[in-house]
């Protein structure tokens, strides 16, 4: 594969071409209640070119190799097009070059189990929740093993696999015409062992969405909170570290004079680190969609802003070092800076501790879509509970948060000391990263504004 | 090529399907009043289904490298037990749609990068705040056909623009949407909507925490939409997750909305004759007056509620997922809510005090099946005696559609292609509104 990618960007007039070959096979079973929807193995394929010319850098994504000469004729006239209109020349970072070829090990590898196999285990879990007349279920099994090539004018040559299982669903709880549901989500980048003994998630996400049919909406205010280290996980994605992906505020001048290095944007007991090295999480890779090889990177040091997540391209912008996060979702598209692993890092606290801190307020459990604008963020919560004079008292629904960047990370005040990274990802950032990784441990966070009907 | 499939098909099974897609689109970006990024695609791809002994099967392919091989798979997704208790689609005579416009293939990458720098030089002065600009046209050509004699082809020309004032230090901006099947300046009234509403909102204001009349542009009308489209889905009819069930023929909103599928409207782009599973269009009204009419289903559901299909089968893939991986599933591409019949200054004008949610964070959490929402303001424009007195950033608008829509004030006497559908601007009474002081 490599000889066939070398001949074609051997013959492209530009500064710096690079070519990623990418086959995806994908096994998906679809379960809707006890009816299977859809089940079977299917592989798709395709080819993405960028190429710089003249401080014009541009891509094409295609899919058929007989288009390759139509394709870079295009992204060159493209390439040449933007060098023309615009008074910024892009430079691409250096890099070491690379020659490797990366196959991750796997605790059991998802395609030596059947799918029969698989089938049975989605069926045993999903029957879990559907012992209660009332629930319904939507529940999937789904495996992605993506075999990438990547090769560059700079002689960088990459072969990596990631493979991704995972088994998600929907339980919806219904009385009368009051409709509950929580999501479910185990799985991860290491292999499938992760996907068996996993009743307990279900039993306890069944009693979870029962529960919630009887438990208040919460009233809307500003409150004191608790998350849990799924929500901290979602919150640090959201609230903070899309805005440390610097395509993002590479030309909004406003947030980039905020977001500088140096700056002082949260408490002093607040690092957020992204770490996508750490091995046997679901953001683990060893080099990004540019032949970049990935680095722990320190975001917010004590507070203070000291890092942020680039591409080869915004690390030449931005004068600061690059570490290897700029990532495609498949053979579809071009990478662009994602977020590997995003994470809080544990401090002292015990939960007992944290409870007897927030006093009066909400602890806040198990993320559900999230949502920013750079400055402001919103993201749901599964469910809550009202806690007074550090006791929890009883289940509240409907919870919903609103923050601001430059105020919220100011406002954790406690840490505690557990840990736990997330097993399931859905970044949607124009391309979703089923990777997305992210986590920390239960923190404390004051004057959070919660919407609410009443 | 198709037609040779479908015979292979045939060698294994009783009914054959299969749906094509090729794709071209090109996409321009300019981000603070300079060029950014130009990125074009080329895509194809395969679906195909079959049907044997009442199972159905399924595979896709990018590259159709190996027949034999792509049909096998189908075959094999077989033991997946898929009972069904449909038939493809019998050919027949279709409505002519004009969907395809000559002129996109004359609007170059040059023209694009000329429109969005014009937008974003005239905004930005106009402004004096950072523009983002995005175009795109695109051509996109699906063929179905199947054993039971359909073959059909669309063709679709699309071409779309955005421009976005943005608050300083967020992303949060006022954004005005042009979509056409053909190149489309960018108008007067156009940039007259953004200017007004960015120049009267420049200031932040902390109103106080309430209830209060609230105005979903057309751009954040998708926000209530999703939470309807969801609860009138025949997959959530016949799983009953939708709090909808047995409520044809009752008042569930105003009776000022009407809201409908309309397919065959080929003023707009992406209009259709018939859905990805082959299926003849129709007009379909969801609810009228206030009073739901109807459910919509594709073939799967339709079969298995006895209603049959709607003709809404489309294949759908949530946050930009690859279509010819997924099965059609009932989906309403082609909504409409009616217009009413106030100027959309007036309204503002008629706000004694209210948020206009210009956009919204977080549309997608929350309780969907139940109707709740609980949205981000990413703005929200706050009015007090029919004056835009700021823009208010750390706040939530949170209710339950059921409720909300059945409160309406006024409707815009004209709407605008958006995410979801097209829609006019309309404010509700009494919508909950939290704030951080």
């Amino acid at each position: 594969m490599f000889d066939v990618l070398r001949g074609i960007i051997s013959k492209v007039p530009a500064d710096y071409v690079d070519i990623r070959y990418e086959k995806m096979s994908e096994t998906k079973i679809v379960l809707n209640n006890r009816e299977i929807f859809q089940l079977g193995t299917n592989t798709g394929d395709g080819f993405v070119v960028r190429v710089l010319k003249n401080g014009g850098f541009s891509s094409i994504a295609f899919t058929k190799v007989e288009d390759v000469e139509k394709a870079i004729k295009i992204c060159l006239e493209n390439a040449e097009l933007i060098s023309k209109n615009s008074k910024k020349k892009v430079k691409l970072a250096e890099v070491e070059v690379i020659k490797d070829t990366f196959i991750p090990s796997l605790r059991e590898d998802p395609r030596k189990v059947s799918i029969d196999e698989k089938l049975e285990l989605l069926m045993h879990y999903n029957e879990i929740p559907l012992k209660f007349e009332n629930i319904t279920t939507n529940m999937q099994y789904t495996e992605v093993i993506r075999e990438k090539y990547f090769v560059s004018s700079e002689g960088t040559e990459i072969r990596e696999d990631l493979i991704t299982t995972g088994i998600r669903g929907m339980i919806i709880s219904r009385d009368g015409s009051l409709v509950q549901n929580v999501r479910v989500g185990i799985g991860g980048s290491d292999g499938f062992y992760r996907l068996r003994n996993r009743e307990e998630e279900f039993e306890k996400n069944t009693k979870i969405v029962l529960d919630l049919l009887k438990a208040e909406p919460v009233k809307g205010g500003v409150y004191n909170v608790i998350l849990n280290p799924d929500m901290t996980g979602v919150f640090t994605h959201e609230a903070f570290g899309h805005f440390s992906e610097a395509d993002l505020i590479e030309d909004n001048l406003s947030m980039r004079e905020k977001m500088k290095i140096g700056a002082k944007l949260g408490s002093d007991i607040l690092t957020i680190i992204d770490d996508p090295t750490i091995p046997n999480q679901l953001g683990f890779y060893k080099y990004d969609d540019e032949g970049v090889r990935a680095r722990r990177t320190y975001l917010l040091k004590d507070g203070v802003l000291s890092g942020r997540l680039h591409s080869r391209r915004t690390a030449a912008e931005f004068g600061e070092p690059i570490t290897g996060h700029c990532v495609a979702e498949d053979y579809r598209y071009a990478p662009i800076v994602r977020m590997g692993n995003i994470f809080i890092e544990p401090k002292d606290k015990s939960f007992e501790e944290l409870l007897d801190l927030l006093g009066d307020g909400l602890y806040i459990l198990d993320a559900k879509g999230g949502q920013t604008s750079g400055e402001n963020f919103t993201f749901g919560a599964q469910y809550a509970f009202e806690v007074k004079n550090g006791k929890i008292v009883k289940m509240l629904r409907d919870i919903n948060i609103s923050g601001n960047l430059y105020k919220t990370l100011m406002d954790i005040v406690a840490i505690g000391r557990d840990f736990e990274l997330s097993e399931v990802g859905g970044c949607g950032k124009g391309q979703l990263n089923i990777r997305s990784c992210h986590g920390g441990p239960h923190i404390l966070v004051k004057n959070v504004v919660i919407g609410g009907v009443k | 090529m198709l037609e040779k499939l479908v015979e292979i098909g045939k060698k294994y099974a009783d009914e054959v399907e299969i749906y094509q897609v090729n794709n071209f689109s090109s996409g321009v970006s300019f981000e603070n009043g300079v060029l950014k990024d130009i990125e074009t695609s080329i895509q194809s791809g395969i679906s195909l289904r079959i049907i044997k002994d009442g199972k159905l099967g399924f595979s896709y392919t990018k590259n159709l490298l190996d027949p034999e091989g792509f049909v096998k798979n189908a075959i094999d997704s077989l033991k997946g037990d898929i009972k069904i208790e449909f038939s493809f689609p019998i050919g027949k005579e279709l409505k002519t749609l004009n969907t395809y416009d000559l002129e996109i293939e004359n609007l170059t990458n040059t023209k694009m990068v000329e429109e969005g720098q014009r937008i974003s030089d005239i905004l930005s002065q106009a402004t004096n705040t950072q523009v983002n600009v995005g175009l795109v046209k695109s051509v996109s050509e699906i063929r179905i056909i199947n054993s039971n004699g359909v073959d059909y082809s669309t063709k679709n020309s699309f071409y779309m623009c955005y421009a976005a004032a943005m608050y300083p230090g967020s992303y949060s901006s006022i954004t005005r949407v042009v979509a056409d099947k053909k190149f489309k300046e960018f108008s007067k009234e156009d940039f007259d909507y953004i200017i007004f509403l960015y120049n009267s909102s420049r200031k932040e204001v902390k109103p106080k925490s309430g209830k209060m009349k609230v105005m979903f542009l057309p751009n954040t009308m998708y926000v209530l939409i999703w939470r309807l489209v969801y609860g009138t889905n025949g997959k959530n009819v016949y799983e009953k997750t939708t709090p909808l069930i047995d409520k044809i023929g009752s008042q569930i909103f105003d009776p000022a909305i009407s809201i409908y599928n309309d397919p065959f409207d080929d003023t707009i782009p992406g209009s259709r004759a018939f859905d990805d599973e082959g299926v003849e269009s129709k007009i379909l009204p969801i609810v009228e007056n206030g009073v739901l009419k109807n459910f919509y289903y594709d073939l799967y559901y339709g079969s298995k509620m006895g209603v049959g299909s709607t003709g809404n089968g489309y294949k759908v893939s949530d946050w930009g997922g690859e279509i010819i991986r997924v099965r059609p599933t009932p989906s309403l591409e082609h909504l409409h809510m009616k217009p009413g019949d106030k100027d959309f200054y007036e309204m503002i004008k008629s706000m004694d005090k209210g948020i206009i949610v210009a956009q919204a964070l977080g549309a997608h959490s929350g309780n969907i099946p139940n109707g709740d929402f609980s949205i981000g303001l990413s703005p929200g424009l706050y009015v007090e005696n029919g004056e835009i007195l700021g823009h208010v950033k750390d706040a939530m608008v949170a209710g339950n559609i059921y409720e909300v829509m059945r409160n309406v004030l006024s409707l815009e006497n004209k709407t605008y292609m958006a995410n979801m559908g097209v829609f006019p601007s309309a404010i509700f009474e009494d919508v909950s509104v939290a704030i951080r002081e």
